[in-house]
């Protein structure tokens, strides 16, 4: 499990593996400020990185 | 002068097993068993030592009558400190004792301390102050506990506070509630007050109670991604419009699953963030924004990954118990496991 937020800190001391730091609190994996196909590019270029972090093995908390 | 007065089951009062459950209340004016061993620990000091004694199974069927015998003999002795059990991780026992020694603490004010496993159910009927000591789930951590209990009582006869709240720390079970409990003293004055014992380096003490969060095992990815099923969960309350299961805002609950297996992207309109812990405007405006799904099937297109699991999870995660969440979490888990899912991605506001 790869946890996407913006309290990484939090996340890590609670003991979760995988964390990535997403854009904004109240939008994770959004980026308003750009128009809709380099949103969608940025996204998903986000959530490769997630899957990255997924393929890679963590034996205690760390930050992508 | 220090009265004591201790809360036994008809098994630790000596008065018989199991088929003296259905024993009625009864005050003795001295110690009895353990409450002899806790007598002779404290006393140096002038001590004055009562038991009452009860069935497991008569306080339980007969609550109210055995309420009313208690508090006669409270009422009649005077205790300045109430003990109960300790109950290890006997049941009824354990219930017994937290709900009297709640019971005693908000009535009489003096303090009351039980004992008891971190696995008995008494654990869920603690007020909030009270002294939990953690035993061992048997009698077999009886003369320890038995210490404790002494030790607690010396320090607070000593009434140093320090001494108190470290004891608490080492010794008690720490109460993952909340409590509603009436003040004379108004929120922000409370607040400033703490802020300010702060700021003067003396000893404060927050209202809500610190959660240790339970470190649980990594799990890490056993075959390739390539091979794997994704699934989306998120707590950001992402609902279809009009929440057709009325999924809480906040102090969530619940949590739900909702189908995805014929879209390529979350359309403004068709969907709608349940969430007062964020301004959910943004995601409202573009769902993918908190549950990426667009970018999922652009990957799954890619073959980054097998199959995106044709359902996402969610749930309200602002407000809540920590317990609630831990629960919501295990059953989202569950059923994530159950449908072959390898791997998860999960958004958080």
């Amino acid at each position: 499990m790869v946890l996407i937020t913006c309290l990484a800190n939090v996340a890590s001391q609670v003991g979760i593996g995988r964390i990535m730091a997403g854009n904004k609190f109240h939008y994770p994996v959004g980026q308003p400020e750009l128009p809709p196909a380099e949103e969608l590019r940025w996204r998903v270029a986000l959530i490769e990185k997630a899957l990255v972090s997924l393929e890679t093995a963590v034996e205690e908390p760390k930050i992508f | 002068m220090i009265k004591v007065l201790h809360y036994l089951n008809q098994f630790f009062a000596g008065i018989g097993g199991e088929d003296k459950a259905g024993h009625e209340v009864l005050f003795l004016p001295h110690a009895v068993g353990v409450g002899a061993v806790i007598e002779s620990a404290i006393k140096v000091h002038a001590v004055e030592y009562a038991t009452i004694a009860c069935g497991d199974n008569y306080f339980h069927e007969e609550e109210e009558k055995a309420l009313q015998a208690i508090r006669a003999s409270i009422d009649q002795f005077q205790p300045d400190f109430f003990l109960a059990g300790p109950a290890f991780n006997a049941g009824r026992y354990g219930l017994a004792c937290a709900k009297l020694c709640s019971w005693v603490q908000d009535n009489w004010r003096i303090p009351a301390i039980t004992g008891m496993h971190e696995g008995n159910p008494g654990i869920r009927e603690v007020g909030r102050r009270l002294f939990v000591i953690q035993t061992g789930a048997s009698a077999a951590s009886m003369p320890e506990t038995l210490k404790r209990f002494s030790l607690l009582i010396e320090r607070l006869i000593s009434r140093d506070k320090k001494a108190i709240e470290d004891f608490r720390a080492e010794h008690c079970l720490p109460i993952p509630r909340r409590f509603t409990v009436k003040t004379d003293t108004p929120d922000y004055v409370r607040a400033v007050d703490l802020l300010l014992a702060k700021l003067n380096g003396q000893p404060y003490e927050s209202e809500i109670p610190r959660i240790e969060a339970q470190q649980d095992p990594i799990p890490n990815l056993t075959g390739r991604l390539k091979d794997a099923t994704v699934a989306l969960v998120t707590e950001g309350g992402l609902v279809p419009k009009g929440n057709p299961d009325r999924l809480e805002s906040s102090r969530g609950t619940k949590y739900f699953k909702y189908a995805i297996g014929d879209r390529d992207d979350l359309k403004r309109g068709e969907f709608q963030a349940m969430h007062t812990g964020y301004d959910t405007s943004t995601v409202d405006e573009d769902p993918d924004r908190i549950v990426p799904l667009d970018a999922m099937r652009l990957l799954e297109k890619a073959e980054r990954f097998k199959k995106l699991h044709d359902h996402y999870f969610v749930t309200t995660g602002t407000g809540a118990m920590p317990s609630k969440m831990a629960e919501i979490g295990a059953g989202i888990a569950d059923e994530l496991a159950g449908s072959g899912i390898n791997a998860v991605i999960l958004t958080a506001t």
